[in-house]
């Protein structure tokens, strides 16, 4: 087969699975899901509970994970231990 | 005719067995480790992660092994099978979420949320690649022909789904566990998944 | 003006430090765990591999950054699969001509550089939300990051598990060269447990290993808790009057 012939079934054959994949993926994103089931992965807790790490909707490593600024707390178990110190 | 193809369904059930126990695809061949640890500790959601993934692996595979040789190998572009096969897995998660979306809303709420993820899943990609990829040290790829990829598939989903039940399980029960403090977390998950990987060892050679 | 160049600065460098320790994403954000485990039986292979995932992530954090204006928002996932796949395809061409035995080793992993968490994620959360030189820097320092996490996991495994620590074996540029630390070449004494170069050694130095960083990360948090609690309690008793001491008179 030339070669001329080659690289243009490549070329064609690559555009072609391009195409069928950002055909899809904007059709998955703009349809609606159904009915009982809008808010199911958009809840914090859902979300935070869940463990998956490459989850894109996981807020730890999105890095808004951090640990709640509390007034520190007179922690009992801290004065033992300082105490036994 | 039927005792003539006996030793290809035969050796084709060996396969399916091989794959599921004696070389696991994640204890022993590591492919779906990122979410075998990040499985969380609730059984029926795992589970039906599990099913997803191993529906997607089928599915792909039954697609991406005819495409590379059929349509890479004859136009003399084999190092591009990277690319093509990420765009067959990605294109086949959204088509089947569709579906799911528009079809089976209790199927979407069970796995909705996991589909977009089940394209960077490592173990799809993994089984695709090593059906095809000659260039590993054990001199033939792992599936040399279509019956030999089609049971790679079916023995690894299998896999997958088995060892991330049991692993759900263990988790559930290790939450209430009282494990030393460094240790809670990952790490006592990961020294459990150490101990299976022993126990399935110990069916290496079922098969061969 | 100076200032504004001062700030520059503190985040260039911001950018590249947080992904070797305090960032790490191996052992902070436990991501990328495939490779860690699978190729982590020798101490040259994972070095190898860290390499290789360094230079990917360089290379499509810089791409990605460069045409953060150009992808429309609607098809940025897509986009950057295609970037990251055409970069791992040229890494896995150039090793399969210059390292040839580094490519067998490794096999199907460096195909799996596509779907890592950590190149994905990085493209996702920072590579299209910053300049060139920050993406640069920050996909330098998590290359770095992660070679360190993955070479150490490959040190413990190869010297438990072997017993001698070679290189040369895969960049075979360097000669062979074997350092016996707990079985001698000749193999008059043999101390290793092969135990570890199996899948399930590699599950247990990696739960073993982030158990230790754990108990670091938890010491540190409670020194910093006293530290802080000792701190508001000064400031409590600040305004209490300052007792008056008697100076009793000798007699």
């Amino acid at each position: 087969m030339p070669l001329w012939l080659n690289w243009v079934l490549a070329i064609l054959t690559l555009v072609i699975l391009l195409t069928i994949f950002i055909v899809s993926f904007v059709l998955y994103k703009k349809t609606p899901p159904p009915k009982g089931c809008e808010h199911l992965g958009q809840s914090e807790e859902n979300c935070s509970k869940c463990d998956q790490h490459g989850c894109h909707l996981n807020l730890y490593y999105n890095g808004k994970k951090d640990e709640k600024k509390t007034e520190p707390v007179f922690d009992k178990d801290l004065e033992n231990k300082e105490n036994k110190k | 005719m039927s005792t003539a193809m006996t030793p290809y369904i035969v050796t084709f059930l060996l396969a399916i067995l091989t794959g599921t126990l004696a070389d696991n695809v994640i204890l022993s061949r590591f492919y779906g480790i990122c979410s075998f640890i990040g499985v969380g500790n609730k059984v029926k959601s795992a589970v039906s992660m599990g099913v997803a993934v191993s529906f997607v692996i089928i599915l792909s595979s039954l697609i991406c092994w005819p495409i590379y040789y059929f349509i890479l190998t004859p136009l003399n572009i084999p190092f591009m099978d990277t690319l093509t096969y990420i765009l067959v897995i990605a294109s086949l998660v959204q088509v089947v979420g569709l579906f799911i979306k528009k079809y089976s809303p209790t199927l979407y709420k069970s796995f909705g949320i996991y589909l977009p993820l089940i394209t960077t899943n490592c173990a799809v990609l993994g089984v695709v690649q090593s059906n095809t990829d000659t260039g590993i040290s054990l001199g033939q790829s792992m599936g040399a022909n279509f019956g030999m990829s089609m049971a790679n598939a079916i023995g690894t989903s299998l896999g997958f789904v088995l060892v991330i039940f049991i692993f759900a399980c263990i988790r559930e029960r290790l939450e209430d566990a009282d494990s030393p403090k460094p240790f809670r977390g990952v790490a006592i998950a990961l020294v459990t998944a150490a101990i299976m990987a022993m126990a399935f060892m110990g069916l290496m050679g079922i098969g061969s | 003006m100076a200032n504004e160049i001062n700030l520059k600065r503190e985040q260039h460098k911001e950018s590249f430090v947080s992904g070797i320790i305090r960032q790490n994403p191996l052992f902070i954000s436990v991501l990328g765990t495939c490779p860690a485990l699978a190729v982590t039986k020798t101490l040259e292979a994972s070095f190898g591999m860290g390499l290789l995932f360094t230079f990917v992530l360089v290379c499509s954090n810089v791409l990605i950054s460069l045409l953060k204006k150009i992808i429309p928002e609607v098809i940025e996932t897509p986009c950057y699969i295609v970037i990251i796949a055409t970069f791992v395809t040229i890494t896995k061409m150039f090793t399969n001509a210059f390292l040839p035995e580094l490519y067998s080793t490794l096999g199907v992993f460096l195909s799996l550089l596509v779907v890592n968490c950590i190149v994905l994620g990085r493209a996702e959360a920072f590579a299209n939300k910053n300049s060139v030189l920050d993406s640069l820097l920050d996909g330098l320092g998590n290359g770095i990051g992660y070679t360190l996490a993955i070479c150490l996991i490959g040190l413990v495994r190869e010297i438990l598990g072997t017993g001698m620590l070679s290189i040369g074996k895969v960049f075979t540029f360097i000669p062979v060269y074997s350092l016996p630390i707990l079985k001698a070449v000749d193999g008059s004494y043999d101390f290793s447990m092969s135990f570890f170069s199996n899948s399930a050694g590699g599950f247990i130095v990696l739960g073993l290993v982030l158990a230790v960083i754990n108990a670091i990360e938890q010491h540190k948090k409670n020194k910093a808790k006293i530290a802080l609690r000792n701190e508001m309690k000064k400031k409590l008793h600040e305004d209490d009057p300052k007792p008056v001491y008697q100076v009793k008179e000798a007699k």
